[in-house]
């Protein structure tokens, strides 16, 4: 029996409403008719199933504030007792405050009757008073006054509920039941009628009342009995119209079904009521092809039961709607002849061909859309769930539950021969996977195995108690246990190649950006940098909706983590840098909402932002990420502002970089680092001065580095860099005060190995970094003079500023006249030559991905000119757009990094599959 | 001795006939056991109609005379399959062997040739298609001439084009197993005109698949005419050629550099094939590929010396690139000579670049050459005006001229076009004024 309790409580989707009814009922029978009270206290006493198990719960916010309501109210009698109206006044202003609160946390429309009922007390006792004026004339003179503040107070408050005092005046004997369902008073008429209509059931009803016990299958009856009992008249109407099994047919099922669904979404339909009626009805129901059909509306009620956008659904509705899920799907298994299709609304009697029937029976009702709802539910309520608490961690572990759906459901329908539809719950799976590394993959599967080692009893137990009752029982057909590969790459290639043969546009998209995210996270680079350009999404992403944009930013994120760990500076600042550019980092991964000084959000798009926050579990840290990003940057920005001694401004490698380095340069004191900023601006001071031991230790101190997983090797690739660059930077800054150096005594300065060091500071002299050149049989450096004096740089700079003056004036000279000439025509060509040699090369050099593949076949000289004016825009729309939104500057500024053509995606999931 | 071998990458992406030219390289080389090679060649002549070929590679495998059932059986099977399609091609192919009537034939005009075919001849398309049928089984029993002149004629009169690429490169295949190199180009030229065709292809995956396929069929021929070192640069070195190779194809970058090598006139394109090199590091590498990469990437001579060492045992025992010439009864490799001594000038030419004085016996040492080699070495270089250099001879060193440029030089490079240009300007803005007057 315990055991049995237990599922029963576990499952119940009537958790909540239940919990609140029973607790208004018993507080306001309490109070008001003893009788009353003692007869539902039994009911409830005696009830075996699942309001008294929900009681040893935690009590939800609603309860409590009933609770206090009714404390009130108490506290107002007894001060009515001794004639006390100060306190009443007092109590009178607190059930006010305490009505608030109970309308917010319930989110009904309608007072609760405890509150009525107080006021009708309330009336009451005054008038009486009032009528009373002996009485009134013995009172204190503050109570007096109190008395005739409260009469106004009154009157006034009363009339908003005068409809109300005056039904429940008229009829307080069925304000009790009315306690039970409050929400529904119109159903309930419509129920009553009904009842009126159908006498025989009655009959048969009242009848078969005896029969409860007399019927074979006890577990079903003290099951039945007691949710009729707890759920109210109206359910024990329906029930006893269907208590007798062999008087139900398909047709009065059906009739009651359409009721049913006809009473959905009006106003004052209670939304639990419904679902516990559509669950038996379930039950009851004929042919498979009906229990499919009520499964379906019973589905969408579960969704219904959570009204809005922001809130989510109930976890213990969600998780009963999973197994409906799953029963659905055994139905189909067993029927393969039942066609589930959302396209053609299907005959009206078709669900009573029965289970035998030879042809196809259509159904209404479309499976992806309940998975992905489902799936949207268990994100929201991650999003909302706070993660720091227990509650959040329970809730993740009811991702394998929503992997074993997603799993069946995509089995299904790859079996049924619908790929499209397979390829976007497959999707949903990989949304899942993709940002899991193995070891939490690994996890995830332990968890799944051992939690559905321990369910499988209980769920056999919950199949037998439930199979009885159910006219159509359907043995469990499909696999309640996910079966994971070992290895979360197999298990992303398997989907993923799926959703590249079938899936749609946006399917893909976002499967190929899950994809990158996926292999940047297993440290392979050269992978999900081949996926990123062949598929042409930087292009893309502009046109793409703001979810799958921040998809894009998070595979960017992760892809720069990892260009990091695998030793490649550049390419890791440059996928980090477009983040980092506008200092919005939190909101382009939807990891928190950043508070812009200068602009105010509304509070529909504070809404809006607030529902594609990522939960607290996937996000990427941004503590690691700054610092990788800025480390990158250091790297590449010391030795650069090195070379650059003279101030030539436009080979500003990091915007970011170079306003933080001003502002710490800016500090009169430097205290010890305390931030991520701080350290790297710290090593970076030490790096200009090419003390890389310092450096490093700064940055070593960093405690984000223990969130890396190689963390060892990533180290000691980050010293070896720093070396590098040091000796980069030291050469580039004291040239000019050596004639000559000696190999020997770089490499013990730099504690590099000879041969690296001849290699990098070989490749310095033929990028003509460095003037200098080696003299073999001393193994020294030869410094040539050939730094220009003052004079001469300053003469230089003048003829550079001439040209672009001339430049600009035959510019000028284009516009006016319409630029047909020769000589105007031939220069800006070569202007703009120079330019994007000057451009593309840059970025060749740093990103060395961008001329890949693609960038290889589509742009030679043109492309480099589109590409530097790209850039341009998106700086300026960034500036503009300011808090606006994710679409457009990132994407605009990563956009411009590769040449267009749309139809790329297509192309390359076929050469990958 | 086998690791570099890329036999198991490139078979994949040819005919079956053309793998054995490979096998048979692998098999002069041993770099497998023979059986295994043996093996492997039964196992391709299966599905070929070489089945008297077969028989005797099986019999010098096992030792036996005995040859299995089966072999015979098809043995069977094709010879009648072969007179069947000799009869039903006869009437076209007397026609064509005829070389009266085969003057009839207009050059230009399909339509013409079809119409007089079925007119005077009685021969109807279904003619036409046992032709083809019959130059295909010609090619699969190893008739390579037949098949190639049969497939010839079948290009005059197919209509249907798709049969029509089939017969290119059928009749590509035939010429290349023929070692007809000269024509083979020609045919390579036209594929190569129908591949890059966007409307013969539904998918680009298919263009692509095919250029794969065309550059594989033609390292035949590149390697083999005598001008096919610059044409596989032509070819291979184009975007959408190089874009197939990155994506599907990387170890086709060893041909493409050993020609970069060999090639000296390809500079300008030599600079972005270092950078393709060192993006595709992760997905292919070989020695050749390594040496670029140590010469023009990491300016690690050492390493780069090494390298070479490698290279040479690698274009040895590749099929393409260790293609002997016989001299009396003295086999070279001349690819290999050339190959080398191209390498060691880029060492050279890259290690002058960043040094003042290098000492004669290093460079003689990281040249792979004895001092006084290396010293006629320099000396002719020099001489060539390759070099701009003087050896000291007493203390065996070679000294670079430095090549600063002057800096008045450069100023004056600057400011030279700007007086230029301002007179230029404002003789178009008077033009421009005057014509603004006169309106």
């Amino acid at each position: 029996m315990a055991s049995r309790f237990w599922t029963q409580g576990g499952s119940d989707s009537e958790e909540e409403s239940s919990d609140y009814e029973d607790d208004v009922e018993n507080e306001g029978v309490e109070t008001t008719t003893q009788t009353a009270g003692s007869r539902y206290l039994q009911a409830n006493a005696s009830d075996s199933d699942d309001s008294d198990g929900q009681k040893r719960v935690v009590r939800s916010a609603k309860d409590k504030r009933f609770e206090e309501m009714a404390a009130t109210v108490d506290q107002m009698k007894n001060a009515m007792k001794i004639n006390d109206w100060v306190s009443l006044q007092e109590s009178f202003d607190k059930i006010n405050k305490q009505l608030d609160k109970v309308m917010r946390v319930t989110e009904a429309e309608k007072v609760p009757t405890l509150y009525i009922k107080a006021l009708v007390m309330l009336e009451d006792f005054l008038n009486q008073a009032m009528a009373n004026k002996e009485a009134k004339k013995k009172m204190s003179s503050s109570n007096a006054k109190a008395l005739n503040s409260m009469k106004q107070k009154l009157k006034k408050n009363n009339k908003q509920y005068e409809d109300l005092i005056n039904k429940y005046r008229e009829n307080p004997e069925s304000e009790e039941v009315k306690d039970e369902d409050e929400e529904s008073e119109e159903e309930e008429e419509d129920e009553d009628e009904e009842f009126e209509e159908d006498p025989d059931n009655i009959r048969a009803g009242s009848g078969s009342d005896n029969d409860d016990d007399d019927d074979g299958e006890e577990a079903e009856d003290t099951n039945d009995s007691g949710w009729v009992r707890q759920t109210g008249r109206r359910d024990k109407s329906i029930d006893k119209q269907f208590k007798n099994p062999s008087e139900i047919t398909w047709e009065n099922v059906n009739k009651k079904f359409k009721e049913v669904v006809a009473a959905r979404g009006r106003k004052g339909t209670g939304r639990f009521e419904q679902v516990e009626q559509l669950t038996f009805l379930m039950k009851v129901a004929k042919t498979p092809a009906q229990k499919l059909e009520i499964l379906f509306s019973l589905i969408s009620a579960q969704f219904d039961v959570n009204p809005g956008l922001s809130g989510h659904m109930p976890i213990n509705v969600w998780k009963k709607c999973v197994v409906n899920m799953l029963i659905v799907l055994d139905i189909l298994t067993q029927y393969p002849n039942i066609v589930v299709n959302d396209m053609v609304e299907p005959d009206e009697n078709e669900t009573q061909k029965a289970a035998d029937y030879n042809g196809t029976i259509r159904v209404w009702g479309n499976l992806v859309a309940f998975v992905e709802r489902i799936d949207v539910e268990f994100f929201k309520s991650l999003q909302s769930i706070d993660p720091h608490t227990r509650e959040y961690v329970e809730r993740l572990r009811d991702e394998p539950m929503f992997l074993v759906l997603a799993q069946d459901v995509q089995e299904y329908l790859e079996q049924a021969g619908e790929f499209k539809a397979a390829s976007k719950v497959a999707l949903r799976r990989v949304e899942l996977i993709y940002y899991k590394p193995q070891e939490v993959y690994d996890a995830m599967r332990k968890l799944a195995e051992q939690t559905d080692e321990g369910d499988d009893g209980e769920k056999a137990i919950e199949e037998e108690s439930r199979g009885p009752s159910a006219f159509i029982s359907v043995p469990e057909l499909v696999p309640r246990k996910p079966t994971f590969p070992e290895n979360s790459r197999t298990m992303m290639d398997m989907l993923v190649s799926l959703i590249y043969k079938y899936g749609d546009e946006r399917t893909k998209a976002r499967a190929m950006l899950c994809d990158i995210y996926h292999h940047a996270l297993l440290d392979e680079f050269s992978t999900a940098r081949d996926l990123l350009l062949m598929s042409h999404l930087q292009d893309n992403v502009q046109q793409m909706d703001v979810l799958s944009q921040i998809l894009f930013n998070r595979a960017m994120a992760q892809l720069g983590l990892c260009a990091f760990r695998v030793g490649l500076v550049a390419e890791g600042h440059s996928c980090l840098s477009e983040l980092y550019s506008g200092g919005k980092v939190k909101e382009l991964l939807a990891q928190g909402i950043s508070q812009s000084r200068y602009h105010e959000k509304t509070p529909e798009q504070e809404r809006l932002e607030r529902r594609r926050q990522m939960p607290y579990h996937m996000h990427i840290n941004l503590e690691l990420l700054e610092a990788v990003h800025l480390i990158c940057a250091m790297l590449l920005e010391v030795p650069n502002m090195a070379a650059n001694t003279h101030g030539a401004k436009s080979k500003v490698i990091s915007k970011t970089f170079r306003r933080l380095l001003e502002v710490s340069e800016r500090q009169t004191f430097t205290g010890p680092p305390e931030n991520v900023r701080d350290h790297v601006m710290a090593a970076t001071r030490a790096l200009t001065k090419g003390d890389f031991q310092k450096a490093f230790d700064v940055i070593n101190s960093l405690d984000v580095w223990r969130l890396l997983r190689n963390r060892e090797s990533v180290l000691e690739m980050l010293k070896a860099k720093i070396k590098e660059e040091a000796l980069r930077t030291y050469l580039f800054t004291f040239t000019s005060s050596y004639d000559s150096l000696s190999l020997d005594q770089l490499t013990k300065m730099f504690d590099l190995s000879e041969v690296q060091t001849h290699s990098i500071v070989s490749k310095m002299m033929i990028n003509e970094e460095l003037h200098a050149s080696w003299d073999q049989p001393t193994h020294c450096i030869i410094f040539h003079d050939v730094e220009h004096s003052r004079l001469q740089a300053l003469a230089f700079q003048l003829t550079e500023k001439l040209s672009i003056l001339a430049e600009s004036n035959e510019r000028a000279m284009e516009s006016r006249t319409g630029g047909g000439l020769d000589l105007s025509l031939r220069r800006r060509d070569q202007d703009y030559a120079a330019g994007t040699g000057a451009m593309g090369g840059k970025w060749q050099d740093n990103l060395s991905y961008n001329q890949g593949r693609q960038g290889r076949s589509g742009f030679t000289g043109g492309g480099g000119r589109s590409l530097a004016l790209g850039q341009a825009g998106g700086y300026s729309r960034g500036q503009l757009r300011g808090s606006g939104g994710y679409s457009g500057r990132a994407a605009a500024a990563r956009g411009s990094q590769m040449d267009g053509s749309n139809r790329m995606v297509s192309l390359n999931k076929g050469v990958r599959v | 001795m086998a690791t570099y071998d890329l036999t198991q990458r490139i078979a994949p992406n040819l005919d079956r006939h053309l793998v054995f030219p490979l096998l048979e390289f692998l098999q002069e080389r041993q770099m497998y056991p023979d059986e295994q090679i043996l093996k492997s060649k039964i196992e391709l002549l299966n599905k070929t109609n070489m089945v008297d070929y077969a028989m005797d590679i099986h019999k010098s495998l096992y030792h036996t005379e005995d040859v299995p059932q089966d072999m015979v059986e098809r043995r069977v099977e094709v010879v009648a399959r072969l007179k069947a399609l000799e009869e039903r091609a006869a009437p076209i192919v007397s026609f064509l062997q005829n070389p009266n009537s085969f003057q009839d034939l207009r050059a230009n005009d399909q339509h013409y040739n079809l119409q007089m075919l079925h007119d005077r001849y009685q021969i109807g398309p279904d003619q036409i298609e046992a032709l083809y049928q019959y130059a295909k089984f010609q090619f699969e029993c190893g008739n390579y001439s037949g098949a190639a002149d049969y497939l010839y004629q079948y290009r005059a009169l197919c209509t249907n084009s798709e049969r029509r690429l089939s017969a290119l490169w059928g009749k590509m295949a035939a010429e290349i197993l023929m070692q007809n190199w000269d024509i083979a180009l020609e045919e390579l030229n036209q594929l190569k005109e129908k591949v890059d065709d966007p409307k013969s292809f539904t998918s680009p995956l298919n263009q692509m698949q095919s250029r794969i396929w065309l550059m594989h069929w033609s390292l035949f021929i590149f390697f083999n005419h005598d001008n096919g070192r610059t044409l596989i640069i032509d070819l291979f070195n184009q975007d959408k050629y190089l874009n197939a190779i990155q994506t599907n194809a990387p170890h086709l970058l060893r041909y493409l550099a050993t020609a970069f090598i060999v090639n000296k006139r390809r500079r300008p394109q030599f600079k972005d094939f270092i950078k393709v090199i060192q993006q595709e590091q992760n997905s292919y590498k070989d020695p050749i590929t390594e040496f670029l990469a140590c010469v023009y990437v990491n300016y690690d001579f050492d390493g780069a010396q090494k390298k070479m060492k490698e290279c040479e045992e690698v274009i040895l025992n590749d099929p393409f690139l260790g293609k002997r010439v016989e001299d009396s009864n003295f086999a070279t490799v001349p690819l290999r000579d050339e190959f080398l001594e191209n390498a060691r000038l880029f060492i050279f030419e890259t290690y002058c670049r960043i040094h003042q004085r290098i000492d004669m016996a290093v460079l003689a040492e990281k040249l792979n050459l004895n001092y006084e080699e290396a010293q006629r070495w320099i000396v002719n270089l020099i001489r060539n005006s390759k070099l701009d250099a003087k050896i000291d001879a007493k203390s065996g060193t070679v000294i670079m001229e430095p090549t600063h440029p002057n800096v008045y030089e450069q100023l004056i490079d600057h400011t030279k076009g700007l007086s230029g240009r301002t007179y230029k300007l404002v003789g178009q803005l008077l033009e421009h004024a005057q014509t603004q007057a006169a309106r």
